[in-house]
């Protein structure tokens, strides 16, 4: 891992230097061992402050936005996840390919920071996998401009085993009676403190204004109550719907631990049996299948 | 000095919630939190902090103010009746019982009296626990707090490694422990545990100051970058107070009620006509940190923080109140 450091940090400072970029955003150590949070640096006598190492598991994509309106030209590190948010956000017509430049960096799976917290850091080569991370298809950026350490970050999952994970908590609640799957939904979702920090981590969120920023609207309500929440939850999960990159970040940053994922994966799962198999933000030319239309489309609904 | 056995708290727990709704930090999903106590729960006493303050209790996320029906030209209001239930909060750690003195010189003074939330307080014992471990995010002494001991609580309870022992500080937390009966024993010569040190320490002095002069410092422009404009922290936050007021309309009939609202929602600031003097999670974050640290102090002589350290324990991109103290202090203006 710290090979991949040192070239990260050149490489940052040789894009800065040049003034190919006018910003780089990487990660950065961050209060506690077990933390390492965005980083955003403009200046190349900074980029010292990158690191990389097990705890990178933020996904950058979406900061991308936060810059669309400026002539900047700014890299990126991905990692497989990284470069899924963008091709979300390039087949959304977010932002422009060539303001951005994509450093990938072949990622062996990142570490759960809580639970490395728990175990204490002379343990930390025992810490486990960060939950999204178990089951991901696509470790390896799936587009860049140039890659970081070519001969390293073989996968520390298999990907027989992430194929086969990928559904298995939809089928324990597929499994459910209806009394138990909405016992088990309304259950977690009476746990939402609607603090939006799924909607905000996500690329797949990218309207311009959300619905749910709008509470005057009339279409939802700022109530924090049973209905109102799961009229959010239902929502942002149908609006991702065939667009979720599986990046599991809203999971991971939600301070409930609300299982999003599990919801989200239900709609990946039913959109692969009815228009068949489809990874969102792996290729630039496959839409969506709600994004497109095929005349041999199912119209059946379940 | 009296104590409890800890086999006996929960029969002490069930006695008082034969006059009282007990609130008491339980497990619920692997973390934990304040819930009523019904017999059945599994005590989480001996942890870190909750994940969640237990603000809600005087302050909850959503309470009906009145409701309304309108007929033809005629309105009528129908007040909802007052909160009148008891309720003892045990467990309540040094730095959420600051956070209840906070809350208090918002809602009860300076001239204003928010009678939802007098009705809550005053109709609450609070039983402190004190802390003899913090959580690497815990930096309450920064603020002048005991870990060891809460202020302006009812009773105070210690961890004792078979038990806790009990001191009332108030006539009222005599009387909880009148109530406990035989299930209190004499405590002799048992020495609590020390209480915890956080090792998270930052230094508060001048940072008011520092800040007065900061208001259209470049600074804001960079701490803000990763934050997301979730308002996680603010939502987890002991001493965020804020809360909107919209209605429910159901047609002639209606309610109004508030909520919880987050400073860093951009519907926060929005104004009708569309402008929003808090255009981007800039002025956003920069006002949640100058509300804290600047403005509080300004009004009340206090900081609104405790150093409970669950912003710093959820926030997703790991924006820290503690590395914020220390680089404003240290940035040139």
């Amino acid at each position: 891992m710290s090979r991949i450091q040192e070239r990260m940090r050149a490489r940052a400072r040789e894009l800065l230097a040049q003034g190919t970029v006018q910003m780089v955003i990487g990660w950065e150590k961050g209060t506690f061992w077990y933390l390492s949070p965005p980083v955003f640096i403009t200046d190349a006598g900074e980029c010292d402050r990158l690191v990389w190492d097990e705890f990178c598991a933020n996904n950058l994509a979406k900061y991308l936005l936060d810059y669309k309106h400026t002539e900047d030209k700014i890299a990126l590190f991905v990692k497989g996840c990284d470069a899924r948010g963008v091709v979300r956000l390039l087949q959304d017509n977010q932002i422009e390919r060539e303001k951005v430049y994509l450093i990938g960096i072949k990622c062996p799976g990142m570490k759960d920071g809580r639970l490395a917290d728990a175990l204490g850091e002379e343990r930390r080569h025992e810490v486990p996998l960060v939950a999204k991370c178990r089951f991901c298809t696509h470790p390896e950026p799936v587009i860049f401009d140039e890659l970081l350490g070519e001969d390293e970050g073989a996968a520390a999952r298999d990907a027989a085993a992430a194929a086969e994970g990928r559904f298995a908590e939809v089928e324990k609640v597929e499994a459910m009676s209806p009394d138990e799957r909405y016992t088990f939904w309304t259950s977690a979702y009476d746990r939402c403190l609607r603090c939006y920090a799924c909607r905000n981590v996500c690329p797949a969120c990218n309207c311009r204004e959300c619905i749910f920023d709008r509470s005057q609207s009339g279409w939802c309500g700022k109530q924090m109550n049973r209905g109102e929440n799961m009229f959010f939850a239902i929502t942002r999960a149908m609006h991702v719907a065939g667009r979720c990159i599986e990046c599991g970040e809203c999971e991971r940053v939600c301070p409930e631990g609300i299982p999003i994922m599990t919801l989200n994966k239900k709609i990946i799962k039913d959109l692969n049996e009815l228009f068949g198999e489809y990874e969102a933000g792996i290729d630039l030319e496959d839409l969506p299948p709600l994004g497109r239309y095929k005349l041999d489309d199912p119209d059946e609904f379940h | 000095m009296v104590k409890i056995a800890k086999e006996k708290l929960p029969v002490l727990l069930q006695a008082w919630a034969a006059g009282a709704m007990v609130f008491v930090p339980q497990e619920r999903e692997g973390t934990r939190v304040f819930l009523p106590w019904n017999g059945e729960g599994k005590l989480a006493l001996g942890e870190e902090n909750t994940l969640e303050p237990p603000k809600d209790l005087f302050f909850p996320r959503t309470e009906t103010m009145y409701r309304y029906k309108v007929q033809g030209q005629d309105a009528e209001i129908t007040e909802v009746p007052s909160f009148e239930d008891k309720m003892i909060l045990v467990g309540v750690r040094s730095c959420d019982a600051r956070s209840f003195a906070l809350m208090d010189d918002v809602f009860l003074t300076k001239g204003y009296v928010d009678e939802f939330y007098r009705r809550r307080r005053e109709n609450t014992r609070v039983v402190a626990l004190a802390c003899t471990e913090a959580a690497p995010t815990c930096f309450c002494t920064a603020f002048g707090i005991d870990p060891g001991r809460a202020e302006g609580v009812d009773v105070q309870m210690r961890p004792l490694d078979d038990g806790y022992l009990l001191e009332a500080v108030t006539e009222a937390g005599q009387e909880l422990l009148n109530q406990a009966g035989s299930l209190l024993e004499e405590a002799g010569k048992a020495s609590p545990p020390g209480a915890a040190l956080p090792s998270l320490q930052v230094d508060v002095g001048g940072v008011t100051e520092k800040l007065q002069q900061m208001f259209e410092h470049p600074y804001w422009t960079e701490v803000s970058r990763k934050c997301l404009g979730c308002g996680a922290c603010t939502y987890l936050c002991p001493t965020c107070h804020c809360f909107d007021i919209q209605s429910e309309n159901l047609g002639n009939t209606g309610y109004k009620f508030r909520c919880w609202d987050s400073c860093m929602f951009s519907e926060y600031t929005r104004m009708a006509g569309g402008h929003n003097p808090r255009p981007s999670k800039k002025e956003r974050l920069r006002n949640r940190f100058l509300h804290k640290l600047q403005y509080f102090p300004e009004r009340y002589g206090k900081f609104a923080c405790v150093g409970c350290g669950r912003c710093l324990d959820r926030c997703p991109v790991n924006v820290d109140i503690t590395r914020v103290i220390r680089e404003v202090k240290e940035v040139t203006l």
